[in-house]
């Protein structure tokens, strides 16, 4: 099975961050050169709008994709989820500062807490692999990581074989661009711009039991349902700059803000947030989750020129009599509330 | 003057000093003078507590104006050190005078003179504050879930 090529994007970091840039062009340089990989930029995975020529390519890559992005794996995944590139979650062994036992797959075998989840569907059988670009200083890592998954992929050739037999992707990629009466918010007149920052949740379905806190909670629109009743991020452009209310009312953890400053709601996995540094922000006097989410929403109902609401709309109540099963990631977000 | 105390964090001894009142969010406010009736200024600044959970401190800013009313919680700055970053939040009800503009400059006075000329800004309250035994106990009290915190996000 030789001749199968990986196909690497490149999604560059926001800003004009030399350093960054430099990692990028050092990395897609030394790609090119090698055999077995197609490499290619694109502009920030997450400013992406849907019909962004960035984003049709990444539909189109029919195989194994390796996405490097200035993001944390589970957020670049669920990031891609969402536009409708899917695919199982590659392992990617790349060495963290610390070296973990791994980013073990998070979503491949879900403890008991993943157990009542939604967990993503209809996903294709071929790969997807995140690198965080803010993880290793030298290219050079990246690129023997891309070998590697390079030779992981041409090995599983009865993997590959079944798949390209099916060609699933482009009925399934049409279902998930136009979802019944749900279609993700078009870029509204934002087509020709050049790209735009973003500001937008994610909702990691590996973790989402379909609970509807969010949908409660957020008063500006952005939640919506699926035919089939799930939850989905339904206006996405309906959701207030800076605002991550809704990921600190989750009872899950699932809802992901990529470009929040606090590693929890930007996606961080459990056990991989090696060289990531700690917040100490309960410690000095942080509101509560809840609190600090009613502070939130309350600013940005103002801020529309509508009347603060405080706690007495969307605070989670459908939870109270549910047995909870916890996992790591739970128990690092109670133990920062339990320092106020 | 009171005597210090000392908080045993591991092997560290994080002091208390017995000249100064102290707010939950680990830090110390020691006394200027009277401000207008019902209120106090004081000088505020790190715990030595919170310098050691920081260690060297690269980057302090403020979000918000000298001279600005603040409530309890309302975020107020950020800071960034070599282990952690905070955003950083006011201790009481009251109103933030001015800044430690040298810190802006080099915030190292904070990791080398804590409870000196690493203060941070000036502050007016009339509200109750922590008495250094009330601050001890209440370090006494969160210090394991502040291992738990700083295990569960470093995994070590």
């Amino acid at each position: 099975m030789a001749g199968k090529k990986v196909t690497v994007v490149i999604s560059q970091g926001q800003g004009k961050n030399p350093t960054k840039r430099q990692l990028e062009e050092d990395l897609a340089a030394a790609l090119i050169m090698e055999p077995d990989c197609d490499v290619s930029i694109i502009p920030h995975l997450y400013d992406l709008t849907p019909d962004h020529t960035g984003l049709l390519f990444l539909k189109s890559i029919p195989g194994d994709l390796v996405i490097a992005a200035w993001l944390f794996p589970r957020a670049a995944r669920w990031v891609l989820d969402r536009n409708g590139v899917k695919g199982q979650p590659g392992v990617s062994l790349l060495p963290a500062a610390d070296d973990e036992e791994d980013a073990a797959e998070p979503e491949d075998a879900p403890a008991d807490a993943q157990a009542r989840a939604l967990g993503a569907w209809d996903v294709p059988h071929r790969k997807i692999y995140c690198l965080d670009l803010r993880q290793q200083a030298d290219y050079r890592v990246y690129r023997d990581e891309v070998r590697r998954i390079s030779r992981e992929c041409s090995v599983q050739t009865v993997d590959l074989m079944s798949w390209i037999q099916g060609s699933p992707q482009a009925a399934q990629l049409e279902r998930y661009l136009h979802p019944q009466g749900a279609n993700p918010a078009p870029a509204a007149a934002a087509e020709e711009d050049p790209v735009r920052r973003r500001w937008y949740p994610v909702i990691d379905y590996s973790r989402c039991t379909n609970c509807m806190e969010c949908i409660d909670f957020c008063l500006f629109g952005v939640y919506g349902v699926d035919s089939v009743d799930r939850i989905l991020v339904e206006q996405q452009d309906n959701c207030k700059k800076g605002c991550p209310a809704c990921s600190r009312v989750c009872p899950e953890n699932a809802i992901i803000f990529p470009e929040h400053k606090t590693a929890a709601i930007a996606g961080a996995d459990v056990g991989t947030a090696a060289g990531l540094k700690i917040d100490l922000s309960k410690l000095f006097g942080a509101p509560s989750a809840l609190e600090q989410a009613v502070l939130e929403r309350d600013v940005e109902l103002v801020a529309d020129g509508r009347d603060a609401v405080g706690a007495t709309v969307g605070v989670p109540k459908r939870q109270a009599h549910k047995p909870v099963t916890r996992d790591a990631l739970d128990e690092l977000i109670d133990g920062l509330d339990q320092l106020s | 003057m009171p005597a210090d105390l000392v908080f045993m964090m591991g092997k560290y001894e994080a002091r208390i000093p017995g000249d100064r009142l102290y707010a939950e969010n680990h830090l110390w406010l020691k006394s200027q003078d009277a401000g207008p009736a019902g209120q106090s200024r004081f000088q505020v600044g790190f715990t030595a507590y919170s310098v050691r959970l920081l260690q060297d401190v690269y980057f302090l800013s403020w979000s918000l104006d000298p001279d600005s009313p603040v409530r309890h919680k309302q975020e107020i700055g950020e800071i960034e050190s070599s282990k952690a970053v905070s955003s950083l939040y006011a201790p009481r009800d009251g109103r933030v005078l001015d800044f430690n503009a040298a810190l802006l400059q080099d915030p190292s006075a904070i990791n080398l003179d804590n409870y000196g000329t690493g203060w941070l800004f000036e502050f007016e309250t009339g509200e109750t504050l922590l008495t250094p035994p009330d601050y001890a106990a209440l370090l006494e009290s969160g210090w394991e879930a502040t291992q738990r915190l700083i295990k569960g996000q470093m995994n070590d």
